[in-house]
């Protein structure tokens, strides 16, 4: 990993909107996180709340605000020619701008759920919804680069991939749903707490290699994309 | 009796070329190019920044090869790190200052000390190394000179640099034009690329002409501007007797053709100007005819252009 890439992708991705974005979703965590506790059933409704939002909203759509524009706005603006010129190898620029992805969206993400699931008070859900959130921060980053360097309007196509393949094709069966990360934190959650959710069902083992073995298929593509692209 | 060997090319395109689907950007092009400063000129679009991108390895060529000292830029990051470029775009990493853009080159260079580099860059484009203001807050000018600062702070040997002064003052081209050269006389290739003649003609360097993606011409300045000034002319001439100048014109054999326009001009195709130049007062004064205006119609540097690719 560069170290100067590195620095320069974190300090490209603190803008006004994205801490704007970052303070709004956080402040929905924490009140979800009361609402839990004061529920009849806090458990159940504290783990879905910590599935339903941390994993499939919190951590995915802050993972391609920043994933994506990591290595995209650098294509984007016609910039990436600063980073592409120099001889560094190409793995080194991917993995730098992943690590400052992670950097960024893990610790935010994943203390934001880790605090409000301790506002829930239930004790089984605090280890769980931290390790959930933190591979669920893994797996889309590693997409979310990927999509950045990929396509020109990532924003745009990250946004369909949560709407229309997390969030609505992976309720279509077992073999969608095998195919969407989310199912995997989420199941973690539930082995946690054993509430059953829907999607969930996934195995202890799966549950933990899948969203790792997503975020690095990301970072290994970012990689060989960069090394064939060419740069405008 | 010994001879001696010429130094083999830093760059050198053998059969070059490029397309993106059905745009063919450069056709075929070859040219080899040592120390010193050389000039691509052509028209915008010409083909002349897809040349300097596959230089510096950010494109490959879709036929024939391309190699920066002896090496493919594309595959040899050893190459790469000797290689310094100015990219025609204005866009820079603008929430860093100058200096951190300076630095962060000499950095990912692995220059030895690279404070200390990027000071002594920034000092040559004449900027203030101290100025902490971020890039986004910089003139056109102050942009073009932080990019040629990025592309000389690790002291490369192959320096390509597309349009470098756009967007300078004369005093500031002046001064960029005279770097080159002194960049030219240490033993380094700077390669400058520009669509304005009079520019080149300043630069006094080689020059390969670009045109319609192929290499149109390739030589010294002056050979370039004699192949250029010798071009066939289409020329307007308003006087106040066309038809009758235009007929001794014609008798003398310096226009091929002509066609009156109106009661007052007369237009001349001509094979040789410099002879028409030198005759047309003569006959004019011979005739009693008054010479109100001449005004080549095709002098613009794309008909020029396109005669080299004719030739």
């Amino acid at each position: 990993m560069n170290p100067h890439i590195f620095r320069v992708v974190v300090r490209s991705q603190i803008s006004t909107g994205r801490l704007l974005a970052l303070a709004g979703l956080s402040g929905v965590a924490i009140l979800l996180a009361f609402v839990a506790r004061v529920a009849d059933d806090p458990v159940e409704v504290a783990t879905r709340s910590m599935g339903t939002f941390g994993t499939n909203i919190f951590a995915p759509f802050i993972a391609l605000a920043l994933g994506s524009a990591a290595l995209g706005n650098l294509v984007e603006d016609r910039t990436l020619v600063y980073v592409w010129l120099r001889p560094v190898p190409r793995y080194s620029v991917a993995t730098a701008a992943f690590a400052a992805v992670i950097s960024v969206v893990g610790p935010i993400v994943v203390a934001v759920m880790t605090v409000a699931a301790a506002i829930t008070g239930v004790g089984d859900l605090l280890v769980a919804t931290a390790v959930a959130t933190a591979l669920a921060v893994f797996a889309y980053s590693g997409i979310f680069l990927a999509l950045g360097l990929r396509f020109k309007r990532s924003l745009l196509v990250g946004l369909g991939y949560i709407a229309i393949w997390e969030l609505l094709l992976s309720r279509l069966g077992d073999w969608f749903a095998r195919l969407s990360v989310r199912s995997y934190p989420m199941s973690i959650l539930s082995d946690a707490t054993d509430v059953s959710m829907r999607l969930a069902d996934r195995s202890t083992l799966a549950s933990y290699v899948v969203p790792l073995a997503v975020g690095f298929a990301g970072l290994v593509y970012t990689s060989w994309r960069l090394s064939r692209t060419e740069i405008d | 009796m010994s001879t001696q060997a010429s130094p083999p090319p830093m760059v050198q395109a053998a059969s070059v070329s490029k397309w993106f689907g059905d745009l063919v950007a450069v056709s075929d092009v070859s040219f080899s190019i040592g120390a010193g400063v050389t000039a691509l000129l052509g028209p915008n679009g010409a083909g002349k920044s897809t040349l300097l991108r596959m230089m510096c390895g950010l494109a490959r060529p879709s036929n024939g090869t391309l190699t920066v000292l002896g090496q493919d830029p594309r595959a040899d990051l050893a190459v790469l790190g000797r290689i310094g470029m100015a990219p025609q775009q204005e866009s820079l990493l603008d929430y860093l200052s100058g200096r951190e853009f300076v630095e962060l080159a000499a950095q990912l260079h692995h220059v030895g000390n690279p404070v200390e580099a990027a000071r002594r860059a920034i000092q040559t484009v004449e900027l203030d190394p101290d100025d902490t203001r971020r890039l986004s807050t910089y003139s056109k000018g102050m942009r073009q000179r932080i990019k040629l600062a990025q592309a000389i702070v690790h002291d490369p040997l192959v320096i390509a640099l597309d349009e470098p002064l756009t967007g300078l003052d004369p005093r500031q081209r002046r001064e960029m034009i005279q770097l080159f050269h002194r960049l030219g006389d240490e033993g380094k290739c700077v390669i400058v690329s520009s669509h304005v003649l009079d520019e080149v003609e300043r630069f006094g360097s080689r020059v390969l002409v670009i045109a319609q993606g192929r290499l149109a011409a390739e030589g010294d300045f002056r050979e370039i501007r004699n192949l250029m000034d010798d071009r066939p002319l289409r020329i307007s001439i308003r006087t106040d007797q066309p038809r009758a100048l235009a007929i001794a014109l014609l008798d003398r054999g310096v226009i091929s053709g002509c066609r009156l326009e109106g009661n007052d001009s007369v237009v001349v195709d001509t094979t040789e100007p410099a002879t028409f130049r030198r005759a047309v007062a003569p006959v004019a004064r011979d005739r009693d005819a008054s010479l109100l205006e001449l005004r080549p119609l095709d002098d613009d540097l794309e008909s020029v252009f396109r005669y080299l690719v004719g030739q």
